[in-house]
């Protein structure tokens, strides 16, 4: 969701530059990614650990408008696949940077949320800040995730560019805090194609020092 | 995941920059297609407009359809001299045994794969995993579907516009994003600039194989680039594009042992 | 031409630091235009003979063969043709030629192309109390074609420097990265041409107000309504910001340092007045509306509560509820409150309320039961709330979460 303030950004950083914008794929210069190797890794709070099955790109976080506790990475690029990561959301805390007075919000996680208000709050954040015109939860089961009762969110979105995407959602509330692995991809090809990648981290994550 | 920033980027990099250049990717592995190869041209999305003092670009429907001629000319010369069969359709209904909505979900594939072409190729966003990777992205089985369905070997998208918003991208923008509730009534930066991408599909295997981006741009009203309502601009434009279409990293590496 | 562009052009310009907060005053000072007064430019079959406007009618051709196209559009063929039937009806001498399409875009707002195609947004269904105002709406956009205002506004812009267009778009994007909303980013540079076109001056907009009401009554209809729309949609903006403390806050609301709303309400009730003629009956057609909008009226309330708005949410709930309260509109009382979540005000008990009286009526939608029962678990009442999860799970057996809501029932 951070990635939304850095079209912005990367808006008025190009646009200075003339010439040099048919960039070449030299790996080097300004990126906002940075790789995720193949070994444990901790996301987020740093309270939660992963290990991919192969190489990621981890999206870098932005202290001003992010929240430290989500995460995201991609594959193929976030318009067609990505990862966000929560991990030890706090109570009275949404998964976004929003301002109080906004019309729009995402809403707040509390510690006292049962599953289908979580998902609900997905629901939102898709609809209020992805634009996603249409909606639709393929199903909402219980799941075992870091050790304690979980939550299973499939669903599936048409966004403002016509494509149709789909999501997967694991996550439980741990001491209050939420942790959630929520995976977003283009229902054509890419969902299936990294399915197995998402199944595999959320198989690995544990939380720190348990 | 949430953001989709790449055209937006780019286009507004064009009218900045007072050159004319041209950035190609291709598949590690790509071959540039020869021989007797099937080539299907989806709809080449062309605009043109004149810009007018103020600022305004002026839609031209004359230049338009000049334009549109002249390219679709220059592309069937163009892929003559390698041997292809070029179909060229203008309409998502024109595909026999494919309907509309068929086709309809490979363009809108494609449109989010080529934003993310350009986005993590072309405008720094560099993704770590595919650094030297050649071209790495896919539309999968629809696209490959699409080749058995018609039996086209290659499918090519095509993007032109010089100084004025596509039909296409207008139509997305007003429904998908609403601009004018989202507050974004705001008239284009002027500038006289053309913009052209377009991006080879291999129908067997649903690869995206090659992916070209030109761009011609210039702060200053009526300096003109590659005029594409003049056949020779047009020519020059095609030309550009998929003109001089290279090999592959690992193609030319193997060309170079022998 | 967009409804709501005035308005809207306005918030981003505000947001954007006023970089071009001169325009705001360009027009301000409009004087009513009178229904008399306005007479179509335009009949039956309008080709355009002109170089710019055939240029711009070929663009929009394109655009309009994208648009029938999309996958965003609702094309529920009882409810396409219900607004093709109306635009025919207040259409003028081009009622024959107009194409309506209704887009699934939960927010107040309509706009005409020039080729004579227009897009109703599906949030337009949900705030329309009767089919007088919905075709009030339309009449309107027919008005800006009939007047002949894209291609004047845009030949009226050609006139103006390119210094305004940059400061637009700069507010444009303030406006964006400030967060104000961000839908999908990637189609706004391609969208600068066309969406220039769709600033009018105020003097455009009352034009088509004054033509709109002329062709509102000449249906039959209650022109008094176009000015309703306009008081509804002030209401329910005032109702946002203040669900949101920003009224008490900050001492300050767009609209009230802004009278335009309020200027253009007045306006319309003059129109209607103008234009209503003593001893003829009137009807506003409301049971057909309503019959026709009811099968997608939950779909419709859905995409708006869920965004979250709740101040605008409950606005339009009520608005809805002076014809009764159901089940359907108890539930996303409920789901308005449960959304907003401020359980230092309440919003927790507030949703239990609203869904243990939605259960109550016979209308109630299924998910009002399993939110009930989700609401009773988390008092404690456990029996009571197994017994709405059974009532749940009889009513929708197939449900996406019913795997869940089993394991609650235990």
């Amino acid at each position: 969701m951070k990635r939304l303030f850095s079209a912005a950004l990367l808006l008025s950083a190009v646009s200075l530059s003339a010439c040099s914008t048919v960039g070449g794929d030299s790996g080097y210069g300004f990126s906002s990614y940075s790789a995720v190797n193949v070994r444990r890794v901790s996301v987020g709070d740093d309270t939660l650990t992963v290990v991919a099955p192969r190489p990621w790109n981890r999206y870098r976080t932005n202290r001003f408008w992010d929240v430290r506790a989500v995460e995201d990475w991609t594959l193929n690029g976030p318009v067609l696949d990505g990862i966000m990561f929560v991990s030890g959301l706090k109570n009275n805390q949404a998964v976004v940077y929003q301002r109080r007075s906004d019309d729009q919000q995402v809403p707040v996680f509390r510690s006292d949320m049962t599953p289908p208000e979580i998902t609900a709050m997905i629901e939102s954040l898709f609809r209020v800040r992805a634009g996603a015109l249409e909606f639709r939860t393929l199903g909402i089961k219980p799941r075992p995730f870091l050790g304690t009762n979980g939550f299973q969110f499939d669903y599936e979105h048409l966004d403002g560019d016509e494509l149709w995407r789909k999501g997967r959602a694991v996550g439980a509330v741990v001491n209050g805090r939420l942790y959630l692995i929520l995976y977003d991809a283009a229902r054509s090809h890419y969902y299936e194609a990294a399915l197995p990648d998402f199944e595999a981290i959320v198989a690995s994550a544990a939380l720190r020092g348990s | 995941m949430f953001k989709r920033g790449a055209a937006l980027a780019l286009a507004a990099s064009v009218t900045l920059s007072a050159c004319v250049q041209t950035r190609q990717f291709a598949d590690v592995q790509f071959t540039p297609p020869q021989g007797n190869y099937k080539l299907l041209v989806l709809r080449p999305d062309v605009s043109v407009g004149s810009l007018t003092t103020g600022g305004m670009v002026e839609p031209r429907a004359d230049w338009t359809e000049q334009a549109r001629k002249n390219i679709i000319a220059a592309i069937r010369a163009q892929q003559a001299t390698r041997g292809g069969n070029v179909t060229i359709i203008e309409r998502r209904n024109e595909l026999p045994g494919v309907t509309a909505d068929e086709l309809a979900e490979v363009e809108r594939l494609n449109y989010a794969v080529g934003q993310a072409i350009v986005e993590h190729k072309y405008l720094g966003e560099y993704l770590p995993t595919k650094s030297r990777r050649g071209l790495d992205w896919t539309l999968g089985q629809d696209a490959v579907r699409l080749g058995q369905k018609t039996g086209y070997d290659y499918a090519l998208f095509l993007h032109a516009e010089d100084q004025v918003a596509s039909g296409g991208r207008i139509a997305l923008g007003v429904l998908g994003l609403a601009g004018c509730f989202v507050g974004f009534c705001a008239p284009n930066v002027g500038g006289q600039e053309q913009l052209d991408y377009a991006s080879l599909v291999d129908l067997k295997t649903g690869e995206v194989v090659w992916f070209n981006v030109v761009q011609a741009g210039s702060q200053v009203p009526g300096i003109k680039f590659g005029e594409l309502r003049t056949p020779q601009g047009a020519a020059q434009m095609v030309d550009r594009l998929l003109g001089r279409m290279k090999p592959g990293y690992a193609v030319r590496r193997a060309q170079g042992a022998r | 031409m967009c409804m709501r562009c005035a308005e809207i052009s306005r918030r981003s310009l505000l947001i954007g630091g006023g970089i071009a907060a001169a325009t705001l005053h360009t027009g301000v000072a409009q004087a009513r235009v009178r229904p008399s007064e306005m007479v179509p430019l335009v009949g039956p079959n309008y080709k355009p003979t002109e170089r710019d406007e055939i240029g711009l009618w070929q663009e929009m051709e394109r655009v309009e063969e994208e648009i029938s196209g999309s996958n965003l559009l609702i094309k529920d063929p009882a409810i396409t043709g219900y607004l093709q039937n109306l635009i025919g009806d207040v259409g003028g001498p081009a009622a024959k030629d107009f194409r309506i399409y209704l887009a699934r875009v939960p927010e107040f707002n309509a706009m005409m192309f020039p080729t004579g195609f227009a897009i109703v947004f599906s949030g337009l269904l949900l705030r329309m109390r009767n089919e007088a105002q919905l075709a009030g709406v339309i009449a309107h956009e027919a008005g800006h074609f009939l007047r002949r205002h894209i291609i004047r506004s845009y030949r009226d812009q050609k006139r103006k420097t390119d210094i305004f267009a940059v400061g637009s778009m700069l507010a444009g994007i303030g406006g964006g990265a400030a967060g104000a909303y961000l839908g999908d980013y990637v189609q706004l540079a391609q969208l600068g041409t066309l969406l220039s076109l769709f600033r009018y001056s105020r003097g455009m907009e009352a034009e088509a107000d004054a033509m709109g009401a002329k062709l509102l009554e000449n249906a039959g209809y209650p022109p008094v309504e176009m000015a309703n729309i306009w008081q509804q949609l002030i209401g329910e903006q005032q109702a946002s910001a203040r669900y949101r403390g920003k009224y008490r806050d900050r001492g300050f609301d767009l609209f009230a340092s802004h009278p335009a709303p309020e200027t253009r309400m007045a306006d319309l009730r003059a129109d209607a007045a103008e234009v209503t003629m003593p001893g003829k009956r009137y009807d506003d057609r409301r049971a057909r509306y309503l019959s026709t909008i009811g099968p997608i009226r939950q779909t419709l309330l859905d995409d708006q509560v869920k965004l979250n708005d709740p101040g605008a949410s409950q606005y339009l709930i009520q608005t809805l509820a002076q014809d009764g309260w159901n089940g359907l509109l108890r539930f996303y009382e409920g789901e308005v409150w449960r959304l907003r979540n401020r359980v230092h005000q309440g919003d927790d008990v507030r949703a239990a309320q609203s869904y243990a009286a939605a259960v109550v009526y016979p209308d109630a939608p299924a998910d009002a039961w399993r939110w009930h029962g989700i609401f009773l678990m988390k008092k404690g009442r456990t029996a009571e709330a197994k017994a709405a999860f059974t009532k749940y799970l009889t009513m929708s057996p197939n449900a996406p979460d019913a795997a869940w809501v089993r394991q609650m029932v235990g």
